[in-house]
């Protein structure tokens, strides 16, 4: 698998503030992962999203160290509007996002300004629409439907121009908990089909983890955790402490651990856990009668 | 029900089958008759006949109710501004003379003319507003090949106007859920609160700006010009084709347009001198 | 037995576009409860709570807070009730000052400025921001502290009843808890009634003791927080599911997990039982 993303030593200040908003970070992401990354509000999150995609430096003024290497090269050297063509980023704010009167619209021009031609444009928008479940608000303006509404369609905008990095800032913080792993769907999809590289920053960890590849937490602007994700959260102790809450299933399996019921890796999905919990309670109650 | 820039239009409606070209064309057109129409008899036929297409449109003709107030205070400080403000001029006829301010007909006729002038100005206005929605318009300009720049920046004017009153009407909820109550209140108190929504619209536009523009260039589109020389599909446009009907309408917009100009100056209709209404008025008073 | 401080009867509200948004509506609340509303995005959790506080006025049915009738009490007899704290602070915050901001609400209801000057730093004792911070414009303050302000703008009504729209959208792990220990306090010790407007299921499992489901204008389930969660098939036609716990737990009901299972400490204290020997 070859490497499309490369960090190396990257540290970024923002000027007029006194603290780096990241640093010291390395990390390389291999074509077609699946990578969360998770940390406190104000952890640096969103500036390595902005980082990836070019708005920064583009876009903001700073002081920067190290390099990232987006396919192999260097994020300075593409020229205006070429790297976003590679790496479409979805905003964690979809209200400030939108361009456009209409939802349709809005799903059109990124494509458009692609320059893609027509037939391309509908295929592609009959797709997405139908991904992302849209097609009742395609008339509706973009700031009249409910904030959930804005996420699928903030999301179906960047999918439409299908890049072959997708950086999420929590996609789906407006969502209620179907609508939520629905968007997880389309994303487990995509994952499946089109070897996209999928990085996605999140505080609701429970759809995250089990598509996940590999997890990264930052803290106070530096990677203090990096890892396959079953192995990650064996650090339970760790994330607890920095205020991150695992998943449910996961807290209660890391008990078991520690009280000796269970060794074994922390499950992932709820089907998962169920079948361990039951192997594990069987012996117990058969002992019992 | 279909939102439109003023209100709403009914899921059926025969304005569906007009391309919006043909929309604006009638708003920017038909909006400068009266300017070349001098007689109100004929300005007012213009108003009822708009009205009538209102109607036709099976647009709620009741949201006309909330310009009576408008139309009636308007229609007086025109009449007020001729008359009593009018100043003194022995060369016109006087009329009468209460408390020593001097009226006269041609004052009173120039009021009458500039208000039937007016009315069916809002009219189309009006009709424009209640049947179209932002996206027509930005479809009139694309498709008369206005360059793609000029068609963005006026839409996302629109589109910002759009988000300015959608956070309008939440910041005033907001203002209400903290007990403000206007009604009883002073006009001055009324402003002076006004005001006050400002705060909080000025800073969530300044907010919102920064997101904009990285949402833009995220799209790919970059303002420099370079990546920009894509050309483009222009997609929504496919949506709307310009049928055998449209091209009437402009046809008979277009040719109302010149008869009434060649009727004006070649022949000298909708003067003044022939308008029943006008030599009806000056016999009555 | 007393009256419900909040009684709502076969409410409905049609948007001006004629959309029906709440068909026949029927709830109480009663003084000091702690609630939250979940239902999918559209279905309508906003809309009855603006019902509440007289932002909007029923179409049909009655909304009666404290013995008031919101269709023909003033809304500014309706907020000194029922308060409400939207979304995103920077809808809310229209003054030059921390001080003027709070101030702002009990001064529309007329009061002296003596009692102005009691609220205000009352509720900003209550809410935790300092002093130092009352000649601060409100804009330039970080998120948290603007949420704050928000809040203390409306406890210096003195509602008997807050209503919180999504306070812990955007907030992350930390910060959300320390949002809703903040309202439980608000709750306990201070008495006001909440009610919470989110759908963050583990903050709702965590925290709510009664939870209303609302779903396509309906209510589709109204209960204690463990019952609620135990019908998921209720609870999937607003699109919400249980926490991931709630879940396992429901999977392992023949193991002798309860369905109303809520927490991770729940669910071990229930292990402990079922492994003792």
């Amino acid at each position: 698998m070859s490497a499309v993303i490369e960090i190396k030593d990257y540290t970024w200040r923002y000027l007029y503030s006194p603290n780096p908003a990241l640093e010291n970070i390395n990390l390389t992401v291999h074509q077609g992962e699946f990578i969360g990354i998770i940390g406190p509000n104000g952890s640096g999150k969103t500036t390595l999203a902005y980082s990836l995609n070019g708005l920064i430096p583009g876009q903001y003024h700073g002081i920067k160290q190290g390099g990232i290497k987006v396919l192999g090269k260097d994020v300075e050297s593409y020229p205006t509007g070429a790297l976003q063509k590679s790496v479409g980023v979805v905003f964690s704010d979809p209200e400030a996002q939108f361009t456009t009167m209409t939802v349709e619209d809005e799903l059109v021009f990124g494509m458009e300004n692609l320059g893609m031609s027509i037939p391309e444009i509908r295929e592609r928008l009959e797709w997405v629409v139908e991904l992302t479940d849209l097609s009742p608000l395609m008339l509706k303006p973009p700031y009249e439907i409910s904030g959930g509404q804005k996420q699928r369609v903030a999301l179906a905008a960047v999918l439409a121009m299908r890049p072959p990095i997708m950086v999420l800032d929590e996609p789906t913080s407006m969502l209620d908990p179907i609508s939520r792993r629905r968007i997880f769907e389309v994303l487990a999809k995509l994952k499946r089909e089109q070897r996209n590289t999928i990085i996605v920053i999140e505080h609701s960890l429970e759809n995250l983890v089990p598509l996940a590849d590999r997890m990264v937490l930052l803290h106070n602007s530096h990677l203090l955790l990096e890892g396959e994700t079953r192995q990650f959260f064996e650090q339970m102790d760790l994330l607890l402490e920095k205020g991150l809450f695992p998943p449910g299933i996961m807290q209660f399996f890391h008990y078991l651990k520690q009280q000796g019921r269970y060794d074994g890796y922390l499950p992932v999905t709820v089907a998962e856990a169920a079948e361990k919990l039951t192997s594990l309670l069987e012996p117990a109650q058969e002992g019992k009668q | 029900m279909h939102k439109t820039l003023l209100g709403y239009v009914p899921d059926q409606s025969p304005i569906y089958a007009i391309h919006p070209f043909v929309k604006v064309y009638f708003l920017l057109i038909v909006s400068l008759f009266p300017l070349f129409i001098t007689a109100p008899e004929w300005n007012f036929f213009i108003m009822l006949f708009t009205l009538a297409l209102m109607w036709y449109s099976r647009v709620d003709v009741k949201i006309l109710r909330i310009y009576a107030p408008m139309a009636i205070s308007m229609g007086f400080i025109i009449l007020l501004s001729y008359t009593v403000l009018g100043g003194v001029h022995p060369e016109y006829r006087l009329l009468t003379k209460p408390l020593g301010i001097p009226i006269y007909w041609e004052r009173i006729r120039d009021a009458t003319v500039v208000y039937f002038r007016i009315l069916p100005m809002i009219a189309t206005m009006v009709f424009f507003l209640s049947t179209s929605r932002e996206r027509d318009v930005i479809v009139a300009m694309r498709s008369v090949k206005i360059p793609f720049v000029i068609t963005y920046v006026f839409a996302m004017a629109l589109r910002s106007a759009g988000m300015v009153l959608e956070d309008f009407g939440i910041v005033r909820q907001a203002e209400q859920a903290r007990g403000f109550d206007p009604a009883g209140k002073s006009l001055a108190y009324k402003i002076r609160k006004y005001i006050m929504y400002m705060v909080p619209l000025f800073a969530l536009s300044l907010r919102r700006t920064e997101e904009f523009t990285n949402a833009l260039i995220a799209r790919g589109y970059a303002f420099t010009g370079k990546a920009s020389k894509v050309k483009r599909a222009d997609y929504v446009l496919t949506h709307y084709t310009f049928r055998a009907l449209d091209g009437v309408l402009v046809g008979i917009i277009t040719i109302t347009f010149i008869a009434i100009l060649v009727l004006r100056y070649g022949f000298g209709y909708f003067g003044l001198d022939d308008s029943w209404f006008i030599i009806w008025a000056q016999s009555a008073l | 037995m007393t009256s419900p401080f909040i009684e709502v009867k076969h409410l409905v509200y049609r948007y001006p576009d004629g959309t029906l948004a709440l068909d026949d509506i029927n709830l109480t609340i009663d003084e000091g409860e702690m609630i939250t509303f979940i239902g999918q995005n559209g279905s309508g959790k906003t809309t009855f709570s603006k019902c509440l506080n007289g932002l909007f006025k029923p179409t049909g049915g009655d909304v009666i807070v404290d013995g008031h009738n919101s269709k023909t009490t003033p809304i500014v007899e309706m907020v000194r009730r029922v308060g409400y704290v939207f979304q995103n602070p920077d809808h809310q915050l229209f003054n030059s000052t921390c001080w003027d901001e709070i101030a702002y609400g009990p001064r529309n209801i007329q009061l002296a400025e003596e009692e102005v000057k009691e609220r205000v730093e009352e509720a900003a004792h209550v809410v935790g921001l300092d002093k130092s911070y009352f000649k601060e414009h409100p804009f330039f303050l970080p998120k948290g502290l603007r949420q704050r302000v928000a809040i203390a703008s409306i406890l210096a009504l003195r509602p008997r009843v807050i209503i919180v729209d999504e306070p812990t959208t955007g907030q992350d792990a930390q910060q959300s808890r320390e949002i809703m220990d903040f309202l439980v306090e608000l709750n306990e010790e201070h008495g006001h009634a909440i009610i919470i407007i989110t759908h963050d299921m583990p903050i709702v499992a965590r925290y709510a003791k009664r939870v209303v489901a609302l779903g396509r204008g309906h209510i589709l389930a109204d209960g204690p927080t463990a019952e609620v969660f135990s019908h998921p098939e209720i609870l999937a036609q607003t699109f919400i599911e249980p926490p991931q716990i709630t879940q396992l737990a429901q999977r392992t009901q023949d193991q002798g997990f309860s369905p109303g299972t809520l927490t991770v400490e729940e669910m071990i204290a229930q292990y402990q039982q079922l492994t003792r020997t």
